[in-house]
């Protein structure tokens, strides 16, 4: 079967070789015969691509551990959920689904109608063959993910238990969703510049593709800090590793892409700057996966430095010298740009919001590569603590959030500066007050910071929604709900990106809440022992062990109380697994809206006489509040992008 | 116009600039393996840095009434024994890769304040 696979992925690579040419040259010298061709061979790509899919999940399902990547990453009682998990738990296997994606994504451009009769296109699945060229080959010549083991061993090193977990299985497949929606961005931005037509159908197709992409990574990364704060163990959710830093920054400049590109839609503005943007974003994609498997070492990935893999670093240089160059060669006949009319206005703030975000990701690249560049010129060690990102990002991403409540009040064009006064007056006290209530009532300073920098633009996305709601129903003489709805259905863009700002703002104030006001305490209980933390009392009641046949288990009966009163049990766990020879703890976590109790059983032995045991309990403040603001993020992202689809019927064609 | 976008973009930058300056000193230590740290004599001594090993087979010891963790790290032919104020963390095994922060006092041990284990998604343990 391995053998059938890896010819699979040869031939497809072989018709992939074809197809990218034939689009090329085909829409080069205008034969419609060579673009069909390329059309058909991008469906055979997809086609051969979704066969060896099949056949190495076959692999995987079957546990045949003779295929090297089911040896390494499965073993014969690994459950058949997690056969995705271990399939990328490797380089390879991600790698793998990452260009099975980009596949299928441009086999949807061919089938979708709206796409395939746009003179671009062949270009747009020339670059994103190329692309896949590129994916193929990694996981054929470069690193063979169907390669055998010459004596197979009697049963696999399994998959970590801690990548044994909900969150872990949708995590990585989200962020390779984000990366592949963002090489069609990329390629749609190239095809641009070759045929010279940015019109505003261009300008539908590339925002909609780009938020589906930028909500789908930004998710996968929520997803990742769930994963982390719910099975790692340490309480935490964010460390500014290298891997998590690299899934960030494309997210910021996508961010930073979405909001350049609105201007541009409007304005004949920010356009180079625009492209710009999407090139490097597609280009700290390819950076990122090679940093998490292999690429840059960090402390948390791996120790001894195994150079950046140079043919990725080629591809990197490759991309950004080529399509920056044709950015240059257009950006000399298309005319010159409108200016801003003033800096307080809608795209002034949106000028503005972008600079705040490169200058961000360009504080994390440099944090995140520094080390390496003082080790490759000094020959010395060093590492960076998360202190140094806490620092720097810290301040400016307050300043972010703080510049979401000022952007809905201000409008395109120059702003009448004397109504935008009194709007933002009005929050800015209402912020004001509230922060004082807040610091007065004791909850601490941090809680008046945040209530300020995040009660600000809630108010005034609160305010405008509510005076647009006020509005239509006055002149259409609509009910308030329904008005409500009908507002955000006339304009999905805007309405659904107040929702997205408002996820972000809650999942802000969780970040801020719990980073200042986590409680923490490690106790070594005897049965029948209580600890207290915060307004909790935890009394250790029992201990039971549990064995099945991949680990034996100590679970712990820990009894609740808030205040005196009881509120029930928790039932953290140690467990020992017997493939991994090492001891896993299984986190218990009460949530409720105001705080989590985390409680994370982190010794004991199995003597069934001595029941003493170590517990981490944390308390940490708000931080539900982080995946409910991922919850807002997800429906306004579904909103703005399900704004295209009327336009698409012709509305603004 | 061009003016005010120059002042805007010189003072982004100071404030920037200065953030960085604020943060770079005080954020970085020095990340040896445990050979490095040795061949460098007392250089290293008391000051804060990671070190990075293998957890050694023997010795790994959990007092559970003061709860700390002690434990050697072995990289090179070198030795250090390590003690931590914490709990074991998952998958704390001996023979794993293993990253401890902390000082080397003149005692001869290495008091981590944090350790880092290899993170599970670059588990890849290679079949020969």
């Amino acid at each position: 079967m391995a053998e059938t696979g890896y010819i699979v992925l040869v031939v497809a690579l072989a018709v992939a070789i074809f197809s990218a040419a034939a689009s090329m040259v085909g829409a080069r010298i205008g034969s419609r015969r060579l673009v069909s061709g390329a059309r058909t061979g991008v469906l055979v790509i997809f086609g051969l691509f979704t066969l060896a899919f099949a056949l190495i999940l076959y692999a995987f399902v079957s546990k045949d551990f003779s295929v090297r990547i089911v040896a390494e990453h499965a073993s014969r009682d690994l459950p058949a959920v997690y056969t995705l998990s271990a399939l990328y738990a490797g380089k390879a296997g991600s790698i793998f689904l990452w260009g099975w994606l980009i596949s299928l994504f441009t086999a949807l451009l061919v089938l979708w109608k709206r796409y395939n009769q746009q003179p671009g296109l062949p270009y747009t699945l020339a670059i994103l063959i190329v692309v896949q060229i590129f994916f193929i080959a990694l996981v054929t010549f470069g690193n063979n993910i169907f390669e055998r083991i010459p004596s197979p061993p009697v049963d696999g090193l399994g998959l970590n238990p801690l990548l044994q977990n909900l969150g872990m299985l949708i995590h990585p497949p989200l962020l390779y969703l984000g990366f592949a929606g963002f090489a069609v961005v990329f390629a749609l931005v190239i095809a641009s510049l070759i045929t010279r037509r940015t019109g505003a159908a261009w300008a539908i197709d590339v925002r909609r593709w780009a938020v589906f992409a930028w909500c789908a990574l930004g998710l996968g990364n929520l997803l990742g800090m769930w994963w982390s704060y719910n099975e790692l163990g340490w309480g935490g959710y964010w460390a500014w590793d290298p891997v998590e830093n690299a899934g960030l920054m494309p997210w910021l400049l996508g961010t930073a892409f979405l909001h350049s590109i609105s201007v541009r839609r409007r304005r004949n503005y920010l356009h180079n700057w625009s492209l710009i943007l999407i090139i490097f974003t597609f280009a700290l994609t390819l950076f990122s996966p090679f940093v998490t498997h292999g690429g840059i070492e960090s402390p948390l990935h791996g120790f001894y430095g195994s150079p950046f893999p140079p043919y990725i670093l080629a591809a990197i240089l490759v991309t950004l010298i080529g399509s920056l160059t044709m950015v240059s060669i257009r950006s000399k006949d298309s005319g010159g740009e409108e200016k801003p009319a003033s800096l307080i206005s809608r795209e002034g703030a949106f000028l503005l919001t972008n600079i705040i975000l490169v200058v961000l990701v360009l504080i994390i690249f440099a944090g995140t590569v520094l080390p390496r560049i003082v080790e490759a010129v000094g020959g010395t060690t060093i590492a960076l603590e998360r202190s140094f990102f806490d620092r720097t990002c810290g301040p400016v991403m307050l300043v972010l959030v703080f510049l979401m409540g000022i952007c809905p009040l201000l409008g395109w064009g120059k702003a009448a500066w004397h109504s935008m006064k009194r709007n933002l007056l009005f929050t800015f006290i209402a912020a004001v007050v509230i922060a004082i209530a807040v610091l007065v009532s004791g909850a601490g300073n941090w809680y008046a910071v945040a209530a300020l920098v995040g009660g600000l633009p809630l108010f005034t996305i609160c305010l405008e929604w509510y005076r647009g709601t006020r509005a239509r129903h006055s002149t259409r003489r609509e009910s308030h709900i329904r008005a409500f709805f009908s507002l955000i259905n006339s304009n999905r863009a805007r309405y659904g990106g107040f929702l997205v700002h408002i996820g972000v703002i809650i999942i802000a104030l969780g970040i801020i809440a719990s980073s200042f006001y986590e409680m923490e305490k490690t106790e070594t209980l005897n049965i029948g022992d209580t600890m207290n933390i915060g307004d909790y009392q935890l009394t250790y009641s029992e201990r039971i062990l549990k064995q099945d046949n991949v680990k034996v288990g100590a679970v712990a009966s820990m009894s609740v109380s808030r205040n005196g009163r009881l509120k029930g049990v928790m039932n953290p766990s140690y467990d020992y697994w017997f493939l991994h020879q090492a001891h896993f703890a299984e986190v218990a976590v009460r949530t409720t809206l105001a705080e989590d109790l985390f409680v994370s059983l982190v010794w004991t032995d199995y003597d069934p006489a001595d029941k003493s045991a170590t517990f981490r309990v944390l308390v940490n403040p708000l931080i539900v509040w982080m995946w409910v603001g991922g919850g807002f993020f997800l429906l306004g992202g579904a909103i703005a992008f399900s704004l295209e689809e009327k336009q698409a019927a012709g509305v603004e064609a | 116009m061009r003016k005010k976008y120059l002042i805007g973009g010189i003072i982004l930058l100071v404030v920037v600039g200065y953030l960085l300056y604020l943060s770079f000193g005080s954020s970085v230590s020095y990340y040896v393996t445990v050979s490095e740290f040795f061949t460098r004599g007392t250089e290293l001594y008391d000051t804060n840095v990671r070190v990075a090993g293998k957890i050694a087979d023997s010795n790994i010891g959990w007092h559970a009434d003061d709860l700390s963790l002690k434990f050697d790290i072995t990289e090179g032919g070198d030795i250090m024994p390590v003690i931590y104020q914490g709990a074991k963390p998952s998958g704390f095994k001996a023979g794993s890769d293993v990253m401890v922060e902390g000082k080397y006092h003149s005692d001869g041990i290495f008091r981590a304040s944090q350790i880092i284990l290899k993170c599970p998604s670059k588990y890849e343990e290679a079949i020969e």
